[in-house]
């Protein structure tokens, strides 16, 4: 679906926190991980931001390995900080669309 | 970095020297777009640009590894070179010239208010 942007704005950061989560992956992999999910429209360059905020706000490792094409890549894996942030999200996450669900459905 | 690089920035000249010859070896679409976010990175820059080294450095790397995947730099980066030069920069926490002005500007208008006041 196209024009996601803003909508994913917010929630974008919680997706790739969770793509971490399950095992130690790139950029490029975890773009075209949302790619594949319906996401078209993320590219390199949102991950690659998401990716620098994650590692400055201290809830990733990093690793550096050589790739077969290129330069060395930098790779991430979820630190306990990064873990709570992943908690937190999925918290929020199904306050805010359990409450969009039920003003849907009309209830109070 | 050594008392002789921070007065000669001769530390700089260097970086910024290794970085060119990086982008040299990259594809032309994207030494175009590497071209376009060293403008728009510069704005960020603080008096000596000192601090826009790592950004660049990890602009480049990001240049590097995709283009050896074989996309295009459209596909990497979408058509906002500015907002995601901004990104990076907002990414280092990089204080900048426009920070300066604003607080400045800020001061100076309180004080003239203050003394309208009088």
């Amino acid at each position: 679906m196209e024009d996601l942007t803003e909508m994913l704005k917010g929630t974008l950061e919680g997706c790739v926190l969770e793509i971490i989560s399950r095992e130690e992956t790139y950029g490029y992999a975890i773009t075209r991980r949302l790619n594949d999910l319906g996401f078209t429209d993320v590219i390199d360059g949102t991950v690659y931001t998401i990716l620098l905020r994650l590692e400055r706000n201290q809830l990733v490792q990093v690793t550096k390995r050589p790739s077969e094409v290129g330069p060395p890549r930098k790779f991430y894996t979820l630190n306990d900080a990064g873990r709570r942030e992943l908690a937190t999200f999925w918290a929020k996450w199904h306050y805010v669309s359990a409450r969009i669900d039920k003003l849907r459905e009309g209830g109070s | 970095m050594s008392f002789w690089e921070t007065v000669t920035g001769s530390d700089l000249t260097r970086d910024w020297k290794a970085f060119e010859a990086r982008a040299q070896a990259l594809p032309g679409d994207y030494r175009a777009a590497w071209e376009q976010m060293v403008t728009h990175l510069f704005s960020y820059g603080s008096f000596t640009g000192r601090n826009l080294t790592p950004i660049a450095d990890a602009a480049l790397g990001l240049l590097e590894e995709a283009s050896a995947e074989g996309q295009s730099v459209h596909e990497v980066i979408g058509d906002d070179i500015a907002g995601f030069s901004a990104a990076l920069a907002g990414g280092a926490g990089a204080r900048n010239y426009r920070d300066r002005w604003r607080e400045q500007l800020n001061r100076n208008v309180a004080r003239k208010l203050a003394r309208l006041g009088d």
